[in-house]
């Protein structure tokens, strides 16, 4: 069945808007022009504590704040159609499968003069080049944080967690197929972008085995159960644990020898967005310098921004879950959007794991 | 009960606008992703309906059909549960006197009006290795430790060496006390609605004739209460055969159920086709059994003569 | 047997002792978790899975309240159940009599028919509705102003409503007596009278219950809800699944303790307005 056409309605709309913009039903909250809305939709807790109000005041642009809980979410919401969203935070492979389903609008850079603070490295990614249609917002690594007082030192080896009775009971894994199997993949020093039918096999019968010992499919709270001491190691992304290590010292993070998952969550505007305009604006406000410092400060990830991480202190740039050394980050790899095919191996795979 | 013919109007304007309803926002949804699941995804966010059967090929693979079982046991054991529990609390509100009767149901309701993943999150606390209901446990084991010592068996080592918190959360029986809870009052209330407007007289005859109060309850009031009972079984049944919050949640990802599958699909898997296959096999079984309940239930009215 | 006491009567259950402790102890494995609940979300914890007591603040309450997403989800929550609520009982009520009263061809079906929205896995329904919505152009909430771009969740909601509410009001009608029917008939009264005067109020436990049950299960709904809604009509489990994947902090006990308060209130409300109303 075909998907209905909605790009004829949604194009009407935003003439309609535009035209409205003049009209405004709103009291402006600022003597500027602009106004309308822009409906963002984000991670929760994935931004400064004040931005959108800032933003807000500023632009006198109405934010429709909405949250969603994965990409999962984020993909499944827009497949059969833009309800209405203007800029979405999808994660690197994610952009991939959705520029693969044609549902983004390319970024009009002309409109987003801040895109020169970022970090030149980022401008150019296997995943998007050019930046045709995202620009980073944050990004990070998934490895292992772990509870110092539990061991006689920091865990070196996914194979610790993946493969071996060594902390039986103690450990949390991530509830996400395809990041788990990867995981898998570098246990075996492999590289985790390769889907082969063997490597996929392989990680099958190695998570399987390794199912006694867990004690949790963790969805997002891995932090959470390593706080609470159900677990002594979580496969968690770094942001978590940091914030989890805020509120216990003997909370750490490390990047297994093997090298984890470099990640990058961006900004784009997807097909059908009623408010092109201000979604643009949104964009380029939160890649301005103190607004970026500013959500920096907060979320406590990564910052691609570069212009922003010179206003950051030390206590942040230095800190290695956050910015991980050179020699961590080199044996870590970006993931790749496999295709659908290989999503379906390894779904067929991971429920395979979940029924035995 | 009347044939409609006598009284088509009343009957089409008591059953026309549920139907059209139905019709509009069931059925035609329904049909889309019956299409569906005889689909493929021709690309990422399209399907087309190639009247494939592969979907429903994938279905009889072993992990699916293991999962579907466990997914019915579960389900059978915690409806079970339900009305093991439910039947007797649902007979002490129904007898009881008519000003407490709107508190009590309002007692056992209250707890549902908590969010579902809040109740989930609340029982995380209860059942944890640290949790209250281990604390207890831990509790109870002390007493039973102590009075062991002053009787002084406790060399018979009856309680083992000491007292392990019991693992609840990501094994089995923690996703069926959270399946439990969260049924418990959709068993108790049809339950209580068929007690409560029973007709007394036939315990009082029966009372009379010789028989003791729970030989009464026995032969009377309970198959008196089955309607209620057998909707309160299919009213618990079947959403928890759909659950996928409460194992994913209790059971910590290791005890998936069927739904989590489906769940998969539309998310994750971006397989749409084969998620819709798997619900509506799930669909089909389940319709199957309400249909011959259903048939049932009019040869008995045909046969007894009753409505 | 029961020797200076008064003989219990025959259906006088709640007198007996042991069914009085089944009750109390079922009584308190639903509520311990509630319990729980409450006291936690006065727990100083930030992280942690909120499961081991640090100390006692209010500061939870304030941020609740304060969360200005989270209370407009509430709103939205509570104006769905609403409206499901009531169109639920009166399509239900249709429903329960149809089946009950009437005999006619392909019956069964259509019986199966109206309970397929209980059976279906509510992920089911929920992406089914959601592809529905979209090929009708309903999908773009966005723009309209509130309640109306609530249409799309308060159609869900009783579409998977209505057929609970149909039971158990069912349920109750195969109790009826039809002979006071037909004595009502003799004495003169109209088909209609006989329905306002006679089913109605017999149907009437049935009818409250079928509305508590249907308001219930539309407050707490996620997974159709999490489908067919769309920017700007987050509900109230919606953002508490966003929240509550992330951690576990006493806020969202706070407000859910807020909402069983208030929901206390409303039950309360409503009950005395039905013993006001109703014959012993």
């Amino acid at each position: 069945m075909t998907r209905a056409t909605r790009l004829p309605i949604s194009r009407r709309k935003f003439l309609a808007g535009a035209a409205a913009v003049g009209i405004s039903f709103k009291i402006p909250k600022s003597a500027l022009a602009a106004d309308g809305k822009v409906n963002f939709y984000n991670w929760d807790t994935y931004i400064g504590e004040n931005t959108i109000d800032e933003f807000e005041a500023a632009t006198g642009i109405e934010v429709q704040y909405d949250l969603f809980a994965d990409n999962d979410e984020l993909f499944a919401k827009l497949r059969g159609g833009n309800p209405g969203y203007d800029v979405i935070v999808p994660t690197n492979d994610y952009v991939e499968r959705m520029m693969a389903a044609d549902m983004l609008l390319p970024l009009d850079h002309s409109r987003i003069p801040n895109m020169k603070n970022i970090e030149p490295d980022f401008m150019d990614p296997a995943f998007d080049p050019g930046r045709l249609y995202s620009l980073p917002y944050m990004w990070g690594t998934i490895g292992v944080g772990y509870r110092k007082s539990a061991v006689d030192e920091a865990p070196t080896s996914w194979n610790d967690l993946l493969n071996s009775d060594k902390y039986a009971g103690r450990i949390a894994l991530m509830s996400e197929p395809q990041t788990v199997m990867q995981m898998a993949f570098k246990a075996m020093g492999k590289s985790l972008n390769d889907f082969s039918d063997e490597n996929i096999a392989a990680a099958e019968k190695m998570i399987s085995d390794q199912k006694p010992n867990i004690v949790a499919f963790a969805p997002d709270n891995g932090q959470d159960l390593l706080l609470a001491g159900e677990v002594d190691f979580a496969m968690e992304w770094n942001g978590d644990i940091l914030q989890a290590m805020d509120e216990d010292d003997d909370i750490g993070y490390v990047l297994p020898d093997e090298g984890g998952l470099l990640w990058e969550d961006t900004l784009c505007i997807p097909k059908g967005a009623p408010n092109v305009e201000n979604a643009h604006a949104l964009i380029n406000y939160l890649l301005d310098a103190q607004v970026g410092a500013d959500i920096a400060d907060f979320v406590y990830y990564a910052t691609p921004n570069a212009a922003a991480k010179a206003l950051m202190s030390e206590e942040y740039t230095g800190n290695p879950a956050i910015f991980p050394s050179a020699e961590a980050t080199a044996k870590s790899e970006v993931s790749v959007y496999p295709g659908q095919e290989i999503v379906r191996k390894v779904d067929e795979a991971w429920t395979r794991i979940k029924a035995s | 009960m009347q044939d409609i013919r006598n009284r088509l109007g009343v009957f089409l304007a008591f059953s026309g606008p549920t139907f059209i309803w139905l019709v509009l926002f069931f059925v035609v949804p329904l049909g889309i992703i019956w299409m569906y699941s005889f689909g493929e995804n021709v690309s990422l966010t399209e399907i087309e309906t190639t009247w494939t059967l592969d979907n429903y090929r994938r279905m009889l693979e072993p992990e699916i059909l293991q999962l579907m079982g466990r997914s019915v046991w579960l389900a059978f054991v915690s409806t079970l549960i339900c009305l093991l529990v439910g039947f007797p609390m649902a007979l002490l509100i129904a007898s009881a006197s008519h000003e407490a009767k709107p508190w009590l149901l309002l007692l056992i309701m209250l707890p549902f009006w908590t969010n579902l993943l809040i109740r989930t999150y609340a029982l995380l606390n209860i059942l944890g290795t640290r949790g209250r209901l281990n604390q207890l446990l831990e509790w109870l084991y002390g007493w039973a430790d102590k009075i062991l010592n002053t009787v002084g068996l406790n060399h018979l080592g009856i309680l083992g060496d000491g007292f392990t918190p019991l693992k609840f959360l990501g094994t089995q029986s923690g996703v069926i006390y959270g399946i439990v809870y969260v049924s418990l009052p959709f068993a108790i209330l049809p339950i209580y609605s068929s007690l409560e407007r029973m007709d007394k007289s036939l315990l009082e005859a029966s009372m009379d004739l010789g028989a003791g109060q729970w030989q009464t309850a026995k032969n009377v009031l309970i198959p008196l209460a089955m309607p209620g009972v057998v909707t309160a079984a299919i009213i618990t049944f079947i959403p928890a055969l759909g659950q996928f919050l409460t194992p994913d949640l209790l059971g910590r990802g290791q005890v998936d159920m069927i739904a989590n599958v489906i769940e998969r699909q539309f998310k994750r898997a971006n397989d749409w086709p084969f998620g819709s296959a798997i619900s509506l096999t799930l669909l089909y079984a389940t319709f199957m059994l309400l249909a011959i309940r259903s048939f049932n239930d009019a040869a008995r009215a045909r046969r007894t003569g009753r409505s | 047997m029961f020797g200076n006491r008064s003989k219990a009567g025959p259906f006088e259950y709640s007198r007996k002792w042991s069914l009085r402790l089944f009750f109390m102890l079922g009584t308190v494995f639903l509520y311990a978790p509630i319990v729980v609940l409450i006291i936690f979300s006065f727990n100083d914890s930030r992280r942690g899975g909120n499961i081991i007591w640090k100390g006692f603040t209010t500061k939870y309450y304030t941020k609740a309240f304060g969360n200005e997403e989270l209370m407009l989800a509430f709103a939205n929550s509570l104006t769905i159940a609403v409206v499901s609520t009531i169109i639920s009982v009166i399509l239900g009520a249709l429903t329960a009599v149809v089946l009950w009263r009437f005999r006619f061809p392909f019956k069964p079906i259509y019986e199966g028919l109206v309970s397929l929205p209980i059976v279906i896995p509510e992920i089911c329904m929920g992406v089914s509705l959601a592809m529905f919505f979209s090929a009708m152009g309903w999908m773009q909430t966005g723009d309209k102003p509130w309640p109306f771009n609530l249409t799309n969740i308060i159609i869900a909601h009783i579409t998977f409503c209505f057929p609970f509410a149909a039971m158990v009001i069912r349920t109750r009608l195969q109790s009826f007596n039809r002979e006071m029917e037909e004595a009502a008939k003799d004495l003169g009264a109209s088909e209609f009278q006989v329905f306002r005067d006679i089913l109605l109020p017999h149907m009437k436990p049935g009818l409250i219950a079928g509305a508590l049950l249907a308001f219930t299960l539309s407050l707490d709904d996620f997974v159709i809800t999490f489908f067919t809604s769309g920017p700007n009509t987050v509900t109230f489990p919606v953002k508490i699944y966003s929240m509550v994947r992330f951690s576990v902090t006493p806020e969202i006990n706070a407000a859910s303790t807020v909402l069983i308060l208030m929901t206390l209130v409303l039950t309360f409300l409503a009950l005395r307005y039905q013993r006001m109303d109703s014959t012993p």
